[in-house]
């Protein structure tokens, strides 16, 4: 994996609104599904949410991460339903256990939320590349080296697992064993962690000087390659 | 109009914090607008500390103890405006990896990357970035993640990268020593490329084979000192060669070992002319 | 010659499918070697081969009679030394001292023989007046010599170097060459991946072409890097020794012995 991120490559209108746009969509849907704690509600958006993923074709993606929750989300079913402080009326048993219609109508609420949430922001993760997103906070007026901490974190980190893979080989060379008692690992471990964040403060000091030389702290109002406001309808 | 010298030295002394060893001393000389100029030395030498101190990071990021004067067109390096200065003169480090910002993911927006930093339009930002992409032979390349590149095509970036700001200087300090001989030999010619633009150019290289063709004076520095700054033959004739064990170019070592001086009384440097010489001594004495 | 280090039949490939390395077959015995190619020829991939950090897709590695597939790389260690690009990806100690015993504490275990290893292999490499340094403090070719000395104090039968010479000076360059004579005087293997063809010439009875993962040959040093066809079709230069004795029509290698 070369960079952190959900970003999937289509050319479909979803993936051409401004991220900024996008982010404000992911930020309200979620404020809205926790101010109003209704189902309706929470099904409006998550259906809205759903549609506009069907139309940037990375449903597939949304339902990957869907799954991810889906224990979460059982979870929920099972606690609200058998120890939610309002339960009254039950509705079935299973295996002895009693589950209530309240529990299980709150759970329905909570677990719309969870899916809620995670479908608003998946059209923003799945259809924005994040430098992009960056530039585009950075434009509104996100400082522009935080912007690129955050940017260049998302590849560092891949970069730093190749070098610690590196480093892990060279030690191992020397016969460190990486397997076996706490007291051997912890000796890999401070073999491994020693040079990568010294490895990893030098290259960034390096990476500062190229920043540096590449006007990256002029005072001149920075040109945007990319604008989103003119693929905006 | 007063001095014409692109780049001016004068008596630079500089320590690195905490270093009670000086890294220059007293280095003084001058390059004249494009010159193409070679830094020799041992590791340690302090090549890459000048290299830094012609574009003003050493002392701007490097603090320590600073003395003495680098002037751009005369002009100190350290009252130039940042804006200004980044325009002026570019650097390119040895280190391939660590010089792409990591903030891009494509090739062409990496190159596009310093440009927008200055506010250039985005029509001229477009056209810039398409030249240089072009003349670095990496066109082909600019929708790929610059993490994907090989070192040799990543050090083309980093030059790309600076190149784009059309800065009147460029200093490289090792840019080949990661490459294997194509990509070194590419560099070269993109270092020729821009001597015939006249871009002034400060190199520091150990492939001595290759610098003495390009380079029109060699500055030879020695823990911080400067030894001598003169055509590349003088240096290389010069006793404090063997005394410090710089080394010198391969056939430059063999007519030292023979004995065989050139026309102007030195030992030949360039490739064609120890041949010439070499050809003539085996004439006289057959094997 | 006890062949100490045997190769049958290797392919190899990363996960992805494509063979990296194809029908590799050779064998060390006790000849300083350099491996040449372009990067990208999969040098670096074979030597991990070799030290066991890879195991052969296809095809054998024997280590003084052992098969790599059956042990690990931390028993593999006690023969086989490799010296890796970039000190700082392995360096973590904050003495000289203790970077050097590293290595051998690991495998001999014995602290006080450690400590002998180690100082022997600092003498070796010439760094035995900064035994107590932390080894930041010294320049990047010290710290090169560092990771030599670091592998050279396991005392192992092959000595693997991956790009020796890459950011040295010339000083040093004759320096890791030195020492790779010396080595082999002690009877050990060395075996050397790099492309700076001169370095090979100079210090290297037998070298190995390798492209795009194919061992186009394998030979005297003397014969092989004369041959251009090879090296060009390889991507690599012919040495600067050999461009001026074919300009000037004598074999000037005559007055470089190895």
């Amino acid at each position: 994996m070369r960079v952190l991120g959900l970003y999937v490559e289509r050319d479909t209108p979803v993936h051409k609104l401004a991220p900024f746009t996008k982010l404000m969509y992911a930020v309200t849907s979620t404020v809205v599904t926790f101010l109003f704690p209704s189902i309706t509600v929470g099904i409006l958006f998550l259906v809205l949410s759903v549609f506009l993923n069907t139309i940037a074709r990375v449903l597939k993606h949304l339902i990957a991460l869907l799954m991810v929750v889906s224990v979460l989300s059982i979870s929920i079913f099972l606690i609200q339903g058998m120890f939610y402080v309002g339960n009254y009326t039950p509705l079935f048993s299973l295996l002895r256990l009693t589950f209530y219609k309240e529990g299980l109508l709150r759970a329905v609420v909570l677990v719309l939320r969870l899916f809620n949430m995670i479908s608003a922001f998946g059209i923003l993760m799945l259809t924005t590349r994040p430098s992009d997103l960056i530039d585009d906070l950075v434009r509104r007026g996100l400082s522009p080296n935080v912007g690129y901490v955050i940017a260049s974190v998302l590849q560092i980190v891949p970069q730093m697992l190749s070098t610690a893979t590196r480093i892990i080989d060279a030690q191992r060379s020397r016969g460190l064993e990486m397997n076996g008692s706490f007291h051997k690992r912890f000796k890999a471990f401070l073999a491994l962690i020693g040079p990568l964040v010294l490895g990893s403060l030098l290259e960034a000091r390096e990476r500062a000087l190229a920043l540096e030389i590449r006007g990256f702290e002029a005072r001149t109002k920075r040109t945007f390659l990319k604008d989103f406001s003119e693929s905006k309808r | 109009m007063g001095s014409t010298e692109k780049i001016k030295i004068e008596s630079l002394t500089y320590a690195y914090p905490f270093s009670d060893k000086n890294a220059l001393e007293n280095i003084s000389f001058s390059i004249m607008p494009g010159e193409c100029v070679g830094i020799i030395g041992r590791n340690g030498a302090g090549k890459s500390t000048l290299c830094l101190a012609l574009t003003g990071l050493v002392p701007k990021f490097f603090k320590g103890r600073y003395s003495g004067k680098v002037l751009l067109d005369g002009e100190d390096v350290r009252q130039i405006s940042y804006e200004k200065l980044v325009t002026k003169i570019g650097l390119v480090l040895q280190n391939p990896f660590s010089q792409i910002t990591g903030a891009r993911i494509t090739v062409y927006e990496e190159v596009a990357f310093g440009l927008e930093n200055l506010g250039i339009p985005r029509d001229e930002i477009k056209q810039r970035v398409e030249a240089v992409l072009k003349a670095l032979d990496l066109w082909e390349k600019r929708d790929e993640n610059p993490f994907e590149l090989s070192g040799g095509q990543l050090q083309k970036l980093a030059i790309a990268s600076v190149l784009v700001l059309q800065p009147e200087v460029l200093v490289l300090d090792e840019p080949t020593s990661q490459l294997d001989p194509g990509e070194t030999k590419e560099v070269f010619e993109i270092i020729s490329q821009m001597k015939s633009q006249g871009i002034t150019i400060v190199l520091v290289e150990h492939k001595y084979e290759m610098l003495v063709e390009y380079v029109d004076k060699i500055i030879f520095l020695q823990e911080g000192k400067m030894i001598a700054f003169d055509e590349a033959e003088k240096i290389f004739s010069l006793p404090e060669i063997d005394e410090y064990m710089v080394g010198e170019p391969i056939y430059t070592k063999l007519c030292k070992k023979l004995n065989l001086k050139n026309s102007r009384g030195y030992y030949p440097v360039k490739f064609s002319e120890a041949v010439g010489i070499l050809r003539e001594a085996r004439c006289g004495s057959d094997r | 010659m006890d062949l100490i280090v045997k190769v049958e039949n290797l392919w190899f490939s990363y996960k992805s499918g494509k063979f990296v390395l194809k029908n590799i077959n050779v064998s060390f015995d006790g000849v300083s070697t350099a491996i040449v190619g372009q990067n990208g020829a999969a040098k670096t991939t074979f030597v991990k081969i070799l030290k066991g950090l890879l195991k052969p897709t296809m095809g054998d590695v024997w280590i003084n009679g052992v098969n790599t597939k059956e042990t690990t790389v931390a028993q593999l260690a006690k023969v086989v030394g490799l010296v890796f690009q970039d000190p700082s990806e392995q360096i973590f100690k904050s003495k000289v001292i203790d970077e050097v015993m590293f290595g051998p504490l690991n495998i001999f275990r014995d602290k006080q023989y450690s400590y002998q290893m180690a100082i022997e292999a600092l003498k070796l490499v010439g760094l035995d007046g900064k035994v107590n340094e932390h080894p930041y403090d010294l320049t990047l070719s010290e710290r090169k010599l560092l990771c030599i000395a670091s592998v050279l104090a396991m005392d192992p039968k092959v000595v693997i170097f991956d790009e020796p010479t890459i950011a040295q000076d010339r000083y040093h360059i004759k320096k890791i060459g030195e020492l790779v004579l010396e080595l082999e005087k002690n009877g050990k293997t060395v075996i050397a991946i790099t492309h700076d063809m001169d370095f090979v010439f100079d210090y290297f009875k037998r070298t190995l072409v390798l492209h795009r993962g194919n061992l186009l040959v394998d030979g005297k040093t003397d014969e092989i890097l004369q041959r251009e066809d090879v090296l060009k079709a390889a991507g690599l230069d012919t040495p600067y020794i050999f461009k001026i004795s074919s300009s000037v029509g004598t074999v000037i290698s005559k007055l470089f012995p190895i």
